[in-house]
């Protein structure tokens, strides 16, 4: 009996696991190629399909800088699968600097929107249309429609969404507010950090960021110190320093 | 020694004629009306009216001073045949107070001697031109007035006595002209006629039993004639990629609307869904009588099946143009694009903006060298304290935030390209030491010493971008 037990159970959970991913048992995953992050996503690594949604903190709620180089670092491997497009609002994007970072940015469609619901709206457009691969956008507020609309988006074309938090004109009580992001599969807060740079070599160390996932849906949440190698031809796209989690892990007790 | 331009028909009654002296004129008649001519006028004038004639064929040219050129090959279908769409032409012209005699043949010059010196409303079919040319005088094809003349002098006063002369003979006597033009007359010489728009076959044309206004008709009605112009695009295997639709008032005036692929294509509903928000802004006035469609930059496009795996990224592209098209409709082209690289030293030059499927060229950035994510349009100017010159600085000031400098790295020199100045006006002020500088925060800035440090100078310091 405890096998046949066994058995039920992991079917049972598999189910529990499509249910709140809301997918099938093959969606696709990015993987970060560190067990440490890849053991709090489920199906070990970034859900592909979904909209996922990077906030910064302090000044770069409104530069979005380093949420723009970690999207930038995390997505390059999507520029095989299809096309990419970026979605702004003030159009400050670099592309040597996301060259720099590994990121194709010549073969990136740029998009100077008018408004914040143009952004949105755009943002949903590329996400319907099968050929795009991963579609960014700079937005400061998400309604729960938008959100929800982004997800459908997402689930009809196949590609993968990315909401940068930015408040481009300064001002505003919403920062970074808005019920939408409930819709979205993870949530991502970034924070630079000082580098540590080796004592051999001159100059500035890798770029350090301080990252928590603060939601996923099927997953735990968890938060580390992420170094992300210069030059674009870095194996994984970060190297996992430290791992500062919010929560203690807690062994999974098996169900009777 | 002023005289009269052109009578009207009361006045041609009464025996006056165009070149006569206006003294003259006013003697025989003294309550005739005088008013001054207006030559640049009329041929404005005349230009309208042949923009105006677009709702009949998209080939129209105009003939100074008072007359039209048609080209009404594979539209005459559309009305019903020549002689309705000549009579149909005529009537329009007449009720909007422009009387006019019309005739149809198959060349430009046939059909300008028949209709001036020919019975109004003649229709020559094709190989009828000599027949009808023959009884016409020799100034019905165009020549030169000295060559008219002297054929006058030497009796040839009908085209038909010019036929039946030895053509050798004509060309010597009179000069080439009178040869080409009879060619031209009687279809064996080419003319090439200088259209307002370039002759293009892939026409659509749908005209209403009465005036329609409502934004939901005019929707509809595009959509109707591009499915008839995509079908006709579509049996000839070929895609086209400017539509160009427009809606033809009662009170003459035609706004076009412009649609524009990235790929050239005949794809109905794209295409409609491109035209649907500009037809919004049409004003259709007292209201539309006609609509017509035009499709120009026409290529061959064989039918493609779609493949149900992966495409290649060629045809990638290709599956995006309905989402490009629709964002550069809507949001307009400037704000679409693609950052290519430019050979510059200059990092604000660095990255040029071109259309949305530009492929690189040349070698790109150089992935090695760091840069920032975020460039500022306009570097910012901060407060820097550097303490050794040609070192970093060791606390900057930026929005009102005093920032202190932990790492530093630099200073990369960037020159400004002299060879695209003028002599003279490069030097050593224009020079830009960069510095990329991290603070105890973790934040990463790009900044620039401008000049070089001169002492007792206090230098000026900018933040040009963000790294992440």
């Amino acid at each position: 009996m405890p096998a046949s037990r066994q058995t039920a159970l992991a079917r049972l959970r598999a189910q529990i696991r499509a249910l709140e991913t809301g997918s099938g048992p093959t969606a696709k995953v990015l993987p970060f190629g560190d067990a440490r992050l890849d053991g709090c996503l489920p199906g070990g690594g970034l859900p592909l399909g979904r909209w996922h949604e990077i906030v910064g903190e302090g000044l770069q709620l409104e530069t979005a800088a380093a949420p723009a180089a970690f999207a930038a670092r995390l997505a390059a491997p999507l520029a095989e699968m299809g096309a990419l497009v970026w979605v702004l609002r003030c159009d400050d994007l670099f592309a040597p600097g996301l060259a720099h970072l590994g990121f194709p940015a010549e073969r990136l469609i740029q998009v100077h929107a008018r408004n914040e619901a143009e952004v949105l709206t755009v943002l949903e457009d590329a996400l319907r249309t099968h050929g795009v691969a991963a579609a960014f956008a700079e937005a400061s507020s998400l309604s729960l429609l938008a959100g929800r609309r982004l997800q459908l988006a997402c689930e009809q074309g196949g590609a993968s969404g990315f909401i940068l938090r930015r408040r481009c004109f300064g001002g505003g009580k919403d920062a970074g507010g808005g019920a939408g992001a409930v819709a979205a599969a993870t949530r991502w807060r970034i924070a630079s950090l000082p580098s540590a740079p080796s004592p051999d070599e001159p100059g500035l160390g890798p770029l350090r960021w301080e990252a928590r996932l603060e939601r996923c849906r099927g997953g735990r949440t968890g938060g580390w110190i992420l170094e992300a190698e210069e030059g674009a031809n870095a194996a994984h796209p970060f190297r996992v320093v430290a791992d500062c989690g919010l929560a203690p892990e807690e062994r999974l007790r098996y169900a009777g | 020694m002023r005289r009269l331009y052109a009578v009207g028909a009361a006045a041609a009654r009464l025996s006056l004629y165009p070149g006569q002296k206006a003294t003259d004129a006013k003697a025989l008649v003294p309550e005739l009306a005088l008013a001054e001519a207006d030559p640049t006028g009329d041929l404005s004038a005349l230009n309208g009216l042949c923009d105006w004639c677009v709702r009949f064929s998209p080939a129209v040219a105009v003939d100074p001073p008072d007359g039209l050129f048609l080209d009404i090959t594979g539209v005459a279908h559309l009305f019903g045949g020549e002689a309705a769409m000549l009579a149909d032409l005529l009537a329009r012209l007449a009720v909007n107070g422009v009387p006019a005699r019309g005739a149809v043949a198959d060349t430009a010059g046939a059909a300008w001697a028949l209709v001036r010196f020919g019975a109004d409303r003649t229709i020559a079919k094709s190989g009828e031109e000599a027949a009808l040319l023959a009884p016409l005088p020799t100034a019905a094809l165009r020549l030169q007035p000295q060559t008219a003349a002297q054929l006058a002098r030497l009796g040839l006063s009908r085209i038909g006595r010019l036929m039946e002369q030895p053509r050798d003979q004509l060309a010597r006597r009179f000069g080439p002209e009178a040869l080409t033009r009879l060619d031209q007359a009687l279809g064996e010489g080419e003319e090439a006629l200088a259209f307002r728009r370039p002759a293009s076959p892939w026409f659509a044309r749908l005209a209403f039993a009465e005036p329609i206004s409502a934004p939901e008709d005019l929707a509809r009605v595009s959509l109707d004639i591009t499915a008839l112009l995509c079908r006709r695009l579509a049996e000839a295997s070929r895609g086209a990629g400017r539509f160009e639709l427009a809606f033809h008032r009662l009170d003459g005036r035609a706004e076009p609307l412009v649609v524009n692929l990235s790929f050239p294509g005949r794809d109905t509903g794209a295409v409609a869904r491109l035209f649907a928000p500009m037809i919004e802004r049409v004003d259709p006035g007292f209201g539309v009588e006609a609509a017509t469609l035009l499709a120009e930059r026409v290529e061959l496009l064989p039918e493609r099946q779609t493949s149900l795996e992966a495409v290649a990224p060629a045809a990638q592209e290709e599956s995006l143009a309905p989402f490009v098209d629709r964002l550069v409709g809507r949001l307009g082209e400037e704000r679409v694009w693609r950052a290519l690289p430019h050979p510059s030293h200059t990092p604000e030059r660095s990255a040029r903006r071109a259309g949305p499927f530009a492929q690189p060229s040349g070698t790109g950035w150089d992935k090695d060298r760091p840069r920032p994510v975020r460039l500022f349009r306009r570097p910012e100017p901060i407060e820097a304290t550097a303490p050794i010159p040609d070192d970093p600085p060791i606390f900057f000031l930026w929005r009102g935030r005093r920032r202190r400098i932990l790492h530093a790295e630099g200073p990369e020199r960037l020159a400004e390209e002299w060879w695209l100045k003028p002599p003279g006006a490069t030097g050593p002020v224009h020079v830009r030491d960069y510095y990329r500088v991290e603070d105890e925060t973790g934040a990463r800035y790009w900044i620039f010493r401008a000049g070089l440090y001169a002492p007792g100078v206090p230098a000026k310091w900018w933040l040009h971008g963000l790294f992440g």
